[in-house]
């Protein structure tokens, strides 16, 4: 095989299987000596499977890595540390309380027989940083920087390990513009110092102002390679989304229901997580939240529900405002299936019966005192509700299928009298088949009148379902979709700030 | 300003409220005999304190060591009395007692990966087990209790001309070296990156199991060297001996400034909370208060220490998302000039 020299980094046929389901089939990737590469792509594309594969978190299946031209085999971090690879994800890196300097020289201190020679090491540190002129001290504490410094702080540490590739993932996720301006000019400095950058980011214009070329991955295969120069943003967007999209997911007709109002949300603040959130839910409707992740969407949830304190604004169900708490929202008639199920949504150790048991406890004991019979009643009209597979409740739900376990979560909600459910990306981690079920349930739920508020990230999913969309972004609302036909090219269009905003209200 | 500095003021100020209070109203108080003998009482639990900094900075625990305190001592004990060793051979035999009890406990810690409360709570039973062990019988196979006679046990239970004891200043000794240690070299920075942010510091090469064996040989060490003067002071071991110790050093480190969590805390916040706890049990005695009242303030002082902690984290996180909403504005600004 040829191998062009200005590469640094050569992934050739890279395989990576998760059970049968494949995240990365047969994918070419390369980064050249001294450029800056932007890996794109939607969510569950590949692009963070390709960069575990790239720095040994997960090892590949098949095909080959070539660094510097020489074919390497990259099983854990430290062998990816030790070839030049520095990852920067957030600030998880570092350690809080210890100095600036601690942290750059952790595992390598300058030492005399044990002894620090703190002297000379913050002076090689205070070089560093005036190197490349950042607002840092050698002396400061980690834990008293805000995290522009700290991001700064691991590209000291991953060029004081002379590192020839530096892996940055959603850098600018929590910097303010003038921080992010900070980074592009040091990305351009390292730039010209010859490193090279792999950037991901869901903000397409910080990719078109930084990137020498850029990779686009769809359902973990290579889709194209193109220089920046050759493209625009829409071609992007359209590479990533795919054109063999079918007729039912590509688009789908939006209108504004005119049954009663459920749910209304007025100026709903939660500092550092959304501001000046308003919207209303009505019987039968589907609202889905649309938008890149972290844009605040899963968080208004969750302060709807009561599981989250707001700073201000109101929440309003049936036109009057309620305690906020979670016990008063389920009486009401809320129910909420959770981003993450493993974590907040079932409890594996506990049968189906128990886990459904939990949100009805109201109807199933007296005095504290469980009715058994009531309780494995309830069970089995879960089992049949959702068409639990295998149909035993008694199962605990951890030795369940991923589908399945979801059932169990839906059937929480769906043995109760509910008005509202809070939905928080349904079909993560939930094979094609299951997912079809799934959407069937939510469709079942608006016909009997629920009000549906739904996150997802999942475009072709918002196409399924929506009969509304808002789209967030940076903790607020700042588009709605809510009549004539909607693409998924819109949707990412508007998602990632490359369209014009304007939110349309809602007709009365 | 950081948790630390605030945390120093605090549990400073609160002893130094305590000693000012006791001495402003107890002329027993601030003589030098019960200054002398404050000191001596804080040592022992100081210098087990010092070893139990170590292990909470690496994230973890030693609810072993006052039991290991107690096997050293009978040790000891049974080897002069017994088997009328030569003292440094039943004092050489300790030490390698107390270095072998800490590496056993680095071995379930680091090597088993259990996790350190109740890895160090079993050992705790082992060592108790052992102690049992090696007690002295008389004839009918009762344990006694037995005095010792040694000039060189005697030793450690002596004091300078002046009135200071001996084991105190092997606590402030021990404690000056070993803050030395964690501030100033590489194994003190790396127990600090291990408690603060196990995955981070193990990138950059830092041993875990290294780590951990260190500070729990160090627990061990103290140990022994705590082992060293409760006999002096004390000429006997029992069965009993040290147990529970362990939790008036943890109580002081606590009150010092260490985080279960790990990564912060240090030996100089250590003694202060020692000397805080041994000041208030000297306080309530010297005034004829229940022990009760004793235990309930001490314990107060520790739900207000974390009480503390608590809000302080609240309060940082709460200042670092408003600066991200406060970003995000002159984001959106920006944009909007555009």
């Amino acid at each position: 095989m040829m191998h062009n020299p200005e590469n640094l980094v050569e992934m050739r046929g890279i395989d990576k299987r998760f059970a049968h389901v494949y995240a990365l089939k047969s994918v070419d990737f390369e980064i050249r000596r001294g450029e800056v590469h932007s890996l794109l792509g939607e969510n569950g594309a590949g692009k963070s499977t390709l960069i575990k594969v790239l720095t040994g978190v997960y090892p590949k299946d098949g095909g080959e890595i070539y660094f510097d031209g020489k074919p390497v085999e990259i099983n854990s971090r430290d062998d990816a540390f030790n070839l030049g690879i520095a990852c920067i994800f957030q600030e998880l890196s570092l350690v809080p309380t210890l100095t600036v300097a601690q942290n750059i020289m952790l595992g390598k201190e300058k030492a005399k027989l044990g002894v620090l020679q703190k002297k000379s090491m913050n002076r090689e540190v205070s070089e560093l940083i005036k190197r490349f002129d950042f607002p840092l001290r050698a002396e400061d504490v980690v834990e008293t920087l805000s995290v522009a410094q700290r991001q700064m702080v691991e590209i000291l540490k991953a060029l004081s390990t002379n590192a020839s590739l530096i892996i940055m993932d959603e850098p600018t996720a929590s910097l303010s513009s003038k921080e992010s301006e900070m980074l592009f000019r040091i990305i351009g400095q390292l730039r010209e110092k010859g490193v090279s950058i792999l950037y991901i980011s869901h903000r397409l214009e910080e990719v078109f102002q930084l990137s020498d070329r850029i990779t686009v991955l769809r359902d973990g295969q290579l889709v194209g390679v193109v220089p920046k120069e050759e493209i625009v943003p829409a071609d992007v967007i359209r590479m990533m989304i795919g054109k063999e999209l079918s007729e039912a997911t590509a688009s789908r007709p939006l209108k504004v229901s005119d049954a009663h109002t459920v749910l209304q949300v007025r100026n709903l603040t939660r500092l550092g997580s959304f501001e000046d959130v308003s919207f209303e839910v009505k019987a039968g409707e589907v609202l889905v939240l649309a938008g890149l992740v972290g844009s605040g969407r899963t968080e208004v949830l969750r302060s709807v529900y009561g599981a989250d304190p707001i700073d201000s604004g109101t929440v309003l169900f049936e036109g009057k405002p309620y305690r906020h708490s979670v016990s008063t929202a389920i009486r009401l008639g809320f129910g909420l299936i959770p981003e993450d199920r493993r974590t907040q949504g079932f409890a594996p150790l506990l049968s189906g019966t128990r886990n459904v048991a939990v949100t009805n406890y109201d109807k199933l004991s007296r005095l504290g005192v469980v009715n058994a019979k009531k309780e494995k009643q309830l069970g089995e009209t879960m089992v049949k509700l959702v068409d639990l597979r295998p149909a035993n409740p008694t199962v605990p739900v951890g030795n369940l299928s991923g589908g399945n376990q979801q059932k169990v979560v839906l059937g929480k909600w769906l043995t109760r009298d509910l008005k509202v459910i809070l939905i928080d990306e349904p079909t993560v981690g939930i094979d094609v088949g299951a997912k079809d079920e799934i959407y069937n349930f939510i469709e079942q739920l608006a016909a009997r009148g629920v009000a549906v508020l739904l996150v997802s990230s999942d475009v072709a999913e918002v196409l399924r379902v929506a009969t509304r969309i808002l789209v967030m972004r940076n903790g607020k609302v700042v588009h709605e979709f809510n009549d004539g036909v909607v693409t998924q090219e819109n949707i990412l269009l508007v998602s990632s700030g490359m369209a014009e905003d304007h939110r349309t209200e809602a007709k009365e | 300003m950081r948790q630390e500095m605030l945390r120093r003021y605090i549990s400073f100020g609160l002893l130094a409220a305590l000693v000012l209070a006791f001495s402003l109203t107890s002329e027993f108080f601030f003589t030098s005999n019960n200054i002398y003998n404050l000191l001596r009482e804080s040592s022992i639990v100081g210098i087990l304190a010092i070893g139990i900094t170590m292990t909470i900075i690496t994230g973890g625990n030693d609810l072993s060591c006052g039991a290991l305190l107690g096997l050293d001592a009978m040790v000891i004990s049974r080897l002069l009395y017994v088997n009328e060793a030569n003292v440094w051979i039943a004092i050489t035999a300790a030490l390698a007692v107390s270095l072998l009890g800490g590496l056993f406990n680095g071995f379930l810690v680091a090597i088993l990966r259990i996790p350190d409360f109740i890895a160090t709570l079993s050992s705790k039973f082992v060592f108790s087990g052992l102690t049992l062990m090696f007690a002295i019988r008389s004839a009918t196979g009762m344990i006694t209790t037995k005095t010792l006679s040694d000039p060189t046990i005697k030793w450690f239970g002596g004091k300078l001309d002046f009135g200071l004891y001996y084991v105190t200043i092997a606590f402030f000794a021990l404690a000056i070296l070993s803050q030395f240690l964690l501030k100033n070299t590489r194994l003190g920075v790396h127990t600090y990156a291990i408690g603060s942010n196990r995955n981070s510091a193990e990138l950059s090469g830092i041993s875990y199991i290294k780590t951990k064996f260190a500070a729990f040989v160090m627990s061990g060490f103290c140990a022994f060297v705590g082992s060293l003067f409760f006999l002096g002071k004390i000429r006997a071991a029992d069965t009993e001996s040290g147990i529970g110790m362990e939790f008036q050093a943890i109580s002081a480190a606590v009150i010092g400034g260490c985080a279960f969590t790990g990564g912060r805390g240090d030996v100089v916040g250590t003694v202060i909370g020692v000397l805080f706890l041994k000041v208030l049990e000297n306080g309530v005695l010297k005034f004829n208060l229940s022990t009760e009242m004793q235990k309930v303030l001490t314990g107060s002082v520790i739900v207000i220490m974390l009480v503390f902690d608590a809000a302080y984290n609240k309060y940082m996180q709460a200042k670092t998302s408003k600066s991200a909403v406060i970003a995000r504005e002159k984001r959106e600004k920006k944009v909007g000039a555009q």
